[in-house]
């Protein structure tokens, strides 16, 4: 991490981000329409590589549910220069790992390597992009494994099914309606032609943004990119999710049966995309309602012992998506009582607003966070690449201070008015006894 | 994040076929107070933060039979101070945005901190009222009480929860070591806000404690502040030594068969006896066990999920605590496949006993190591953390400064002499998590069998 612009904290009282500023974000585009986003950061002799692309479970259809994901694991299962193995093999010889993820937005694929590696590492990427092999071989081990990853999830946590079933009732439409990881029956007959038309569909340099933070020099980073990625051809932009959720008109609820000692409870609310402007008061609210032990949730329900755990998650998402609530009930307390509680809490809100001082703890808060995401340069990727996707453009993320402090008390009342009403929600409880 | 790294970056990048610069650890400051607590002081200046880890000789270990206590008293710590009721605690480390969490582990307890630069007069005087004047509220010892005994119903819902606190058990039988960190829901029931108060007066002082502070200050006000600010706290007793003893070692092979009746899956583990922290041998074993179960192509992963897809995932690891240590492979497979899991999982061990390693692979693992390294020291958390455990198991800073040339002296004849002197091969230790009915035969075949229910409490010595 690069140290600058001390001084600028004398002078912003305010939120500010004090340790990168846009322009130390340097940025270019090939030819194929491949687009790089670089920090030089030279704090540890590391670099990271961070691939979004814009594919996820909301391009599929039934009948390859999963397949986003599915195919996250096939692109570590070899190409035409690096065959089966030799990725993974190839790059852990070079003092280097990797991961990735899908969601139901994007694929993202993370490179961590000691920054004498950063040329394999475009080596391997490349050919990846460019020669994906589907061995049919390798598609049928890999079943195994998402089946298995699959299940484990379901094994170990009772979110997993409850969170499948609020979604799928939430959204009857749009395919937000599926979990990331697929419908079993779908994940045990995708084809090797699902595959290939996956492959040359998304994985296209035009439909991925590329973020290195770490000990690199932009320049060199232009160099390997125009040797590595620049001959990969672009390909035809993939085609538009057009379906859109029809408004929801009135609560729906769902019930599902697991061995638990304690139920769970699912609350959900459509709410808007990152890039709708209600997306910073929607995300302060979160805040309010559940971040640290001081917010109006964790008093109203744990420190009164209703439950024994609760937060609230509204993510960012290409489409409007949920503002969830998870709450685990205490023992011999009725769901129906912790429901309540969270409505009234937030019609409190609805009627009298918040605090100017609740407002400005969260702010605060939001730059200690801030902090804490560019201590690293996994963390800078990750951001700088995150609000390049979410909001269109990397410097949104520069733009996010003002954009928290233009909040006001009304804002976060209205929202809270205008999406937390009983027919736009959908409650979901998980339990042992369904019968009763 | 270093500043001190910055100076070299440029021949780096221009040298960039040549293996990354070592990583050095940044210097810092040491002192002790007069009543024995250990002040570690580091500055960092890239970000206006600072980081603080405190650790004290208060674990599970010291439960005796009040399982449970040590992490019931450690979280206690935030349920109100001298001068703070617990909401105003909240209140005001929330509105700065600081967090403060206090903890305890199976050796140690601690607390660790972070908090802007600006809020540091603040958020360091709540550290020392949380440590030194803890009023330990009654009401909310309760509440505190009565979600712990929630939670340790809910967590025998996920195999993965209580896996771990079945095989210490298995391995360290009566031992110290085999302390249940968070608990018995027989013995939690009957705590009392005194039981807690009075584990704290025995196990809290600040001999034979450490505080290390990472981040934005300058380290000569700081030195001043942390005297005046923990000078007062009294000094105590040093506690009994109990995880010194033996580990009573186990004689034959064992299964531990634990009946999950929904489950619709196989959670295993498979080990014995492991490495204490301070092995002389730590970074080579560390060098092998990548190889063997640490990384994404290690033999485990490559053969249970990458060839047969039996798995998401296996791996190994050596688990250490100061005086002892286990070692176990882990994974989970579907019912059906248990078997089959189980007998590669056991030809991979007896392939690397038989076969060792080449000097291809060792070459990738020590490149793996290095490479993998500078980004654990990366941020003021990391570097606190790590100046913690410096502490609690004496080692120095040549245990970073040196790591890159003790891991090249590992060559293949030490490599295969690890296997042999620290691998486990005979008499290993079984958990098996899963649907007893259908798996029970299967179990036999790898030792005796003990059947548990994992509603019920782990309590047995196995």
């Amino acid at each position: 991490m690069k140290k600058i612009i001390f001084p600028m904290l004398l002078f912003c009282m305010s939120i500010t981000f004090s340790q990168i500023k846009v322009d130390d974000v340097k940025t270019f585009t090939l030819e194929n329409g491949m687009k790089f986003l670089v920090v030089e950061d030279f704090s540890i002799p590391n670099a990271n590589m961070y691939s979004f692309y814009k594919v996820g479970s909301r391009n599929e259809h039934q009948g390859i549910t999963g397949l986003s994901h599915f195919f996250e694991h096939m692109m570590f299962n070899g190409a035409k220069k690096y065959g089966p193995k030799l990725f993974d093999q190839t790059m852990e010889f070079n003092g280097g790992s990797n991961n990735a993820y899908t969601t139901e937005n994007v694929t993202v694929y993370t490179d961590w390597f000691p920054v004498s590696a950063l040329e394999t590492i475009f080596d391997l990427e490349s050919d990846r992009i460019a020669n994906l092999s589907i061995d049919p071989n390798m598609v049928e081990s890999e079943r195994g494994v998402v089946l298995s990853e699959r299940r484990t999830g379901l094994e170990n946590s009772p979110w997993r099914s409850l969170g499948e079933a609020v979604q799928a009732t939430a959204f009857q439409e749009h395919p937000y309606h599926w979990p990331v990881i697929g419908y079993q029956d779908d994940m045990k007959h995708w084809t090797q032609g699902d595959l290939e038309r996956y492959f040359k569909t998304y994985y296209a340099p035009n439909n991925c943004v590329v973020v290195i933070s770490g000990a690199v020099k932009t320049e060199e980073v232009k160099r390997l990119a125009k040797k590595y990625m620049e001959p990969i051809p672009a390909q035809p932009e993939p085609p538009k999710v057009f379906i859109v959720e029809p408004a929801q008109t009135g609560e729906r609820r769902i019930t599902v049966q697991k061995d638990v000692a304690a139920p769970y409870m699912m609350i959900g609310y459509h709410t808007p995309e990152a890039k709708n402007d209600d997306y910073y008061a929607l995300d302060i609210l979160s805040s309010i309602l559940t971040s640290g032990n001081s917010s109006r949730l964790y008093k109203a329900l744990v420190d009164s012992q209703l439950a024994i755990g609760i937060f609230t998650d509204y993510g960012l998402s290409f489409d409007p998506y949920l503002f969830n609530f998870y709450v685990v009930s205490n023992q011999e307390v009725s769901t129906d009582t912790v429901e309540k509680t969270i409505y009234d809490v937030l019609d409190k809100i609805k009627e009298e607003g918040i605090t100017e001082k609740e407002l400005q703890k969260i702010k605060n808060q939001k730059l200690m966070e801030f902090y804490n995401q560019v201590e690293t340069i996994d963390g800078k990727s990750n951001n700088i690449g995150t609000y390049e996707l979410f909001f269109g453009d990397y410097k949104k993320m520069f733009d996010a201070p003002a954009n928290f402090n233009k909040v006001t008390i009304d804002d976060v009342k209205r929202v809270t008015k205008k999406y937390f009403t009983k027919s736009n929600r959908t409650v979901g409880v998980l339990k042992a006894n369904v019968e009763e | 994040m270093r500043k001190t790294t910055i100076l070299f970056c440029s021949l780096l990048v221009m040298a960039l076929n040549i293996q990354a610069q070592s990583y050095k650890l940044p210097d810092y400051k040491s002192f002790t107070l007069s009543n024995g607590l250990t002040v570690n002081l580091m500055e960092q200046h890239d970000v206006p933060v600072i980081s603080v880890s405190v650790i004290l000789p208060a674990g599970a270990i010291y439960d005796s039979s009040q399982s449970g206590i040590a992490s019931l008293t450690a979280n206690a710590l935030k349920h109100g101070t001298n001068n703070y009721t617990k909401s105003k605690l909240d209140e005001a480390l929330d509105y700065v945005g600081a967090t403060i969490s206090t903890y305890s582990g199976k050796e140690y307890a601690g607390l660790s901190s972070k908090f802007a630069t600006k809020d540091q007069e603040l958020v360091l005087n709540l550290i020392k009222e949380i440590l030194i004047a803890p009023t330990f509220d009654v009401t909310e010892f309760e509440k505190a009480k009565a979600r712990t005994l929630v939670s340790l119903t809910q967590e025998k819902e996920s195999p993965r929860s209580v896996i771990g606190d079945y095989n210490n058990k298995l391995i360290y039988g009566n031992h110290v070591y085999s302390n249940k960190i968070n608990g018995l829901e027989s013995t939690v029931s009957q705590f009392t806000v005194n039981d807690i108060k009075s584990f704290y007066k025995t196990h809290y002082s600040p001999n034979n404690a450490a505080i290390s502070i990472v981040g934005d200050f300058s380290t000569k006000a700081m030195k001043k502040s942390i005297s005046k600010l923990f000078s007062s706290w009294k000094k105590g007793k040093t506690s009994e030594n109990l995880a010194s003893q033996p580990v009573v070692p186990y004689s034959e092979a064992k299964v531990l068969l634990v009946n999950k009746e929904d489950a619709k899956e196989t959670t295993f583990y498979i080990g014995g006896k492991g490495i204490s922290r301070n092995n002389t041998d730590y970074i080579g074993i560390d060098i092998v066990n990548t190889l063997f179960g640490g990384r994404f192509t290690s033999m485990l992963n490559d053969e249970l999920r990458v060839n047969s897809g039996l798995t998401y995932g296996a791996g190994s690891r050596f688990n250490t605590y100061r005086y002892s240590g286990t070692f176990y492979i882990s994974t989970f497979t579907a019912l059906e496949t248990t078997e089959q899991a189980i007998d590669k999982t056991l030809e991979v061990l007896r392939n690397l006993h038989e076969n060792g390693l080449d000097e291809k692979g060792l070459t990738s693992a020590k490149n793996y190591v290095k490479g993998q390294f500078p980004p654990d020291y990366e941020t003021t958390g990391q570097l606190a953390g790590l100046l913690s455990e410096m502490f609690w198991f004496d080692f120095d800073k040549s245990f970073i400064n040196d790591f890159e040339k003790n891991v090249d002296a590992i060559n293949l004849k030490k490599a295969n002499e690890i296997i042999k002197t620290y691998f486990p091969k005979d008499k290993l230790q079984f958990v098996l998590i899963g649907k007893t009915e259908a798996i029970k035969d299967i179990a036999k075949k790898y030792g005796k069998v003990i059947n548990v229910e994992i509603k019920e409490e782990i309590t047995g010595e196995y």
